[in-house]
């Protein structure tokens, strides 16, 4: 059987027909096959991307407030420390010239004391040197005169002695 | 020696066909169903298992080609026909695959102006849609009236050469390949008949031939020069041929020698460079002509 073939150029209706259906056939498959799914996959790449960049951009707006908030939170603790420091300061020479003031008054009254006390003693050392003086005058007295004398009978004379001895010494 | 030049090869006829009478499964028909199953193929194994990360070789290549596609109807046509996508992706395989089929002896279904006058009808529909589309019926038919109704007629025939010249632009080159393709065959195979004939017809210059051969060989090699290297091949090949043919008495010289490996230098600019600058052509101008159609939006 010898091969039948159609002639170089002709146009057959069947294949024709079949050629378009074939075409549209074609253009399903690759939609369905192929581009779709690249389409797909490219797009689901560029919002991924997309999506990043936002990601980026937010942790970026975040890391700075949060870096502002660091910020304004040591300048805060910097400005408390400087508060507290200063208020230790104040309180510190507030108590020191307290103290010093005590200190200072005590040893004034200590002082006042001591005064009191070596003016009490002199007094009393006076006093009794007077009456030492005026036994011992009295004594002396009643040695030149010879005689008792009473004391309650010369006691202005024994007083008008010891005045005069006082200023003297 | 005779060359014949065929259409396609009719398989198959049904005959008292209801509504269409005889029905002929021709090659062209085997071909395209083989060559959708084939560009289907190729857009499954492309096109599975996408990631969006990691992509495999496989993908990135998909990617590429998808991409550039995308670029190609966006740069002709603008982003306002990305439903035509598919359409110039589909011809454009079909048509490259068809195209390709002949360097592995099959018959191309682009050789066939069915074919190609199949697709240019798509595109002429399309064309024609969008022109009524733009400018409506009446823009459409006072168009054909363009600049004077005496143009007319001119203008009615210039409509219809536009897929007429597609298709047969298509076709014309496809066709012409093959045909080139087999005068080459015939013509080499003609001239190794008649060289082996003339060369194997005597020992004596059979030996010279290859003797000759050797000679130049050694000398290309020695001399490090292109043109005795090639030379002495040509010769030894020729000489071990002739050769041959004598001492089969003029059996071997009935093959033909000639057609092995030259025709591919034919085949590189008619099947290759031809094939694909076609299906190129084809494709711009279905897009240039459907933006030509739509107007300036």
């Amino acid at each position: 059987m010898s091969a039948i073939y159609q002639s170089l150029v002709t146009i057959d209706p069947i294949t024709l027909i079949c050629t378009i259906c074939n075409l549209f056939i074609q253009i399903f498959l690759f939609k369905h096959f192929l581009f779709d799914k690249v389409m797909a996959v490219l797009d689901a790449r560029r919002k991924a991307a997309e999506a990043e960049l936002t990601e980026a951009r937010n942790a970026r707006t975040d890391a700075e407030t949060m870096k502002a908030e660091y910020e304004q939170n040591m300048a805060d603790a910097k400005a408390q420390a400087n508060a507290i420091v200063a208020a230790a300061q104040k309180t510190a020479t507030a108590r020191s010239e307290e103290l010093i003031g005590e200190a200072r008054s005590q040893a004034a009254q200590i002082k006042q004391k001591a005064e009191e006390d070596i003016a009490q003693e002199r007094k009393k050392a006076v006093n009794d040197l007077k009456n030492e003086i005026g036994g011992i005058a009295m004594d002396i007295a009643s040695k030149v005169v010879e005689r008792e004398i009473r004391e309650e009978d010369h006691r202005d004379l024994i007083d008008e002695f010891i005045r005069n001895v006082g200023d003297a010494s | 020696m005779d060359i014949s030049i065929n259409g396609a090869k009719i398989l198959y006829t049904f005959t008292d066909v209801p509504l269409f009478g005889t029905i002929h499964i021709t090659q062209t028909l085997v071909m395209s169903w083989i060559v959708l199953l084939i560009v289907t193929g190729l857009c499954i194994w492309l096109g599975h298992g996408l990631q969006v990360e990691n992509v495999s070789r496989r993908q990135a290549v998909a990617e590429l080609l998808v991409t550039k596609l995308v670029e190609f109807v966006r740069g002709n046509m603008g982003s306002e026909f990305d439903k035509y996508i598919p359409l110039v992706g589909a011809l454009f395989a079909t048509s490259i695959v068809s195209n390709l089929m002949g360097l592995v002896g099959m018959w191309s279904p682009t050789a066939d102006l069915s074919t190609e006058l199949g697709w240019a009808l798509v595109v002429f529909v399309l064309i024609t849609y969008y022109k009524l589309k733009s400018s409506g019926l009446v823009g459409y038919l006072k168009g054909f009236l363009d600049p004077i109704f005496l143009f007319a007629p001119l203008n009615v025939i210039s409509e219809f050469a536009t897929p007429v010249s597609m298709a047969c632009r298509h076709f014309g080159n496809i066709l012409s390949g093959t045909v080139i393709s087999a005068l080459i065959y015939a013509a080499l195979a003609a001239a190794s008949y008649a060289l082996l004939g003339a060369l194997g017809a005597n020992l004596v210059v059979a030996a010279m031939v290859l003797l000759a051969g050797i000679l130049f060989s050694v000398l290309g090699r020695s001399k490090k020069q292109t043109f005795p290297k090639i030379l002495g091949a040509v010769l030894l090949v020729l000489g071990v041929l002739a050769l041959l043919t004598k001492l089969t008495g003029g059996l071997a010289g009935q093959f033909p020698w000639l057609d092995i490996g030259i025709p591919a230098l034919a085949s590189l600019y008619f099947d290759w460079f031809s094939g694909c600058i076609q299906a190129f052509i084809f494709c711009t101008l279905t897009t240039i002509f459907i933006k030509q159609a739509a107007g300036d939006p």
